[in-house]
């Protein structure tokens, strides 16, 4: 016990810098996911016919195929073909995670407008609120409060599959277990220390949505 | 002040008005009665364009009810309606309720808003009620607050859709009350409604729909009292 605990007190640092790394890559991805997310979701229940059918064409393609694919192709694949758009692992690794994430928070978004009782819309316009002014002032603020459960849970799957950006050379906290591993070979240490850490995360968050949740669900 | 010319609205193939032609002078009330399904809501609605008419023409105050937005906007703000459902926006007090359209679209900066709110909640009866949310508040407090969320705009003409039908019988007194309020004051309704008392002592006209038709038209004496047309009557049969 005490000899795992002053090799963690030695490697602990390192993978605390790894983890720096995935939690800036997980939050840019949350909040950029999120934006381009409410966009496309907005989108895909939009009456143009050309903006719904983009929207479905994103969700359709994004959500068909893995992630580790999407990576691959943004930061190995376009470059292979633009060199300008030789981009570095941790651009590369934003990128991909923000429109990955993007694709299901569209049908979050979209599944929580639609639940929103059509009373609300009719009671905004009947008022003289215009669509757009309804949508941001009546809508989304109550389709936001229904968001927030399944918008935890994708937050987390954020933060646990951010981890594959450890395959293109992003040192994330995984990557970072992995060459420590790659010196002392001790894998069952570091891994379990690794995962307490990806714990801490994930729980941190589910904590901070909580909160959320309990703070604008205070009409309810 | 409304003037609705032939208006025809379909539903599929379901036609629910079948050519409604309707006047109504400025500071009149208007009752509209008839069985379920007689299409007098979906006509209300068409008068604030939440249904489009498939033909005919609806003017209010002389401007017609289209489809452009902009103009659409505009006339809504003088036209308040009230839900059978209440439709009160959840996430806000009952006060930003009230002020949430003024200060959009009247350029009122809150605290001119909020003044007004307060008065218009004296007037319903609910001004202690200003800081609460409306899932705090009984049927008949909602449906108060959304009178007085309409009235925020000083709208020129008011629509009520089934505004009592969602209530326990003993909540249904207090809306009506403050409807009555509002009616001798002189403004404009038209109203859909059950509540055949309130028709009778408030109406200045009373119209039959049935079947998508208007049947019959009148005082409220002559429609209650001496019906011409048998479906009409049966109707009011039925009440009894």
């Amino acid at each position: 016990m005490s000899e795992f605990l002053s090799f963690a007190t030695t490697y602990l640092p390192y993978l605390l810098q790894g983890a720096l790394v995935t939690i800036e890559i997980a939050v840019i991805g949350i909040i950029f996911g999120s934006i381009l997310g409410l966009l496309v979701g907005l989108g895909r229940i939009s009456k143009n016919p050309l903006l719904s059918q983009i929207s479905r064409f994103y969700i359709w393609v994004i959500r068909g195929t893995p992630l580790l694919l999407q990576l691959f192709v943004i930061h190995f694949a376009i470059p292979s073909v633009f060199s300008a758009l030789t981009l570095p692992p941790f651009v590369s690794a934003c990128i991909a995670l923000s429109i990955n994430a993007a694709a299901y928070i569209a049908e979050i978004a979209r599944g929580a407008i639609q639940s929103i009782d059509k009373g609300q819309m009719e009671a905004a316009r009947s008022l003289g609120l215009s669509s757009s002014q309804a949508m941001r002032r009546v809508i989304i603020p109550q389709a936001f409060r229904r968001m927030l459960p399944p918008l935890g849970n994708e937050f987390i799957a954020l933060i646990k599959e951010s981890s594959l950006v450890s395959t293109i050379a992003l040192y994330d906290l995984l990557r970072t277990g992995q060459q420590i591993i790659s010196s002392t070979y001790r894998y069952m240490e570091v891994f379990l220390l690794v995962g307490l850490i990806y714990l801490l995360l994930t729980t941190i968050m589910s904590f901070i949505v909580g909160k959320i949740e309990r703070k604008v669900g205070a009409y309810e | 002040m409304i003037t609705c010319k032939d208006v025809v609205k379909t539903f599929g193939k379901l036609e629910v008005l079948k050519g409604i032609d309707l006047d109504v002078a400025p500071g009149e009330v208007v009752v509209i009665i008839g069985p379920s399904g007689s299409g007098k809501s979906t006509f209300l609605r068409c008068m604030n364009h939440l249904e489009a008419a498939d033909s005919g023409t609806i003017t209010i105050n002389g401007k017609l009810v289209e489809t452009k937005e902009s103009s659409l906007n505009k006339l809504r703000q003088d036209i308040g309606m009230v839900f059978q459902q209440f439709n009160l926006f959840p996430h806000m007090t009952v006060m930003e309720n009230i002020i949430e359209a003024p200060v959009l679209l009247k350029k009122m900066t809150k605290d001119q808003a909020k003044k007004k709110g307060l008065e218009l909640l004296k007037k319903v009866g609910l001004e202690e009620k200003a800081n609460e949310y409306p899932n705090r508040l009984s049927g008949g407090q909602k449906q108060r607050v959304a009178i007085a969320r309409a009235l925020a705009m000083e709208p020129k003409i008011m629509l009520f859709d089934e505004p009592t039908s969602a209530l326990d019988p003993e909540l249904v007194g207090e809306v009506l009350t403050v409807m009555k309020q509002l009616a001798k004051e002189g403004m404009t309704m038209v109203v859909v409604t059950h509540e055949m008392g309130f028709a009778k002592e408030v109406a200045d006209r009373v119209i039959f729909m049935d079947g998508g038709y208007i049947i019959e038209q009148g005082s409220p004496k002559m429609i209650f009292e001496t019906p011409q047309h048998e479906r009409t009557k049966e109707f009011l049969g039925h009440l009894k």
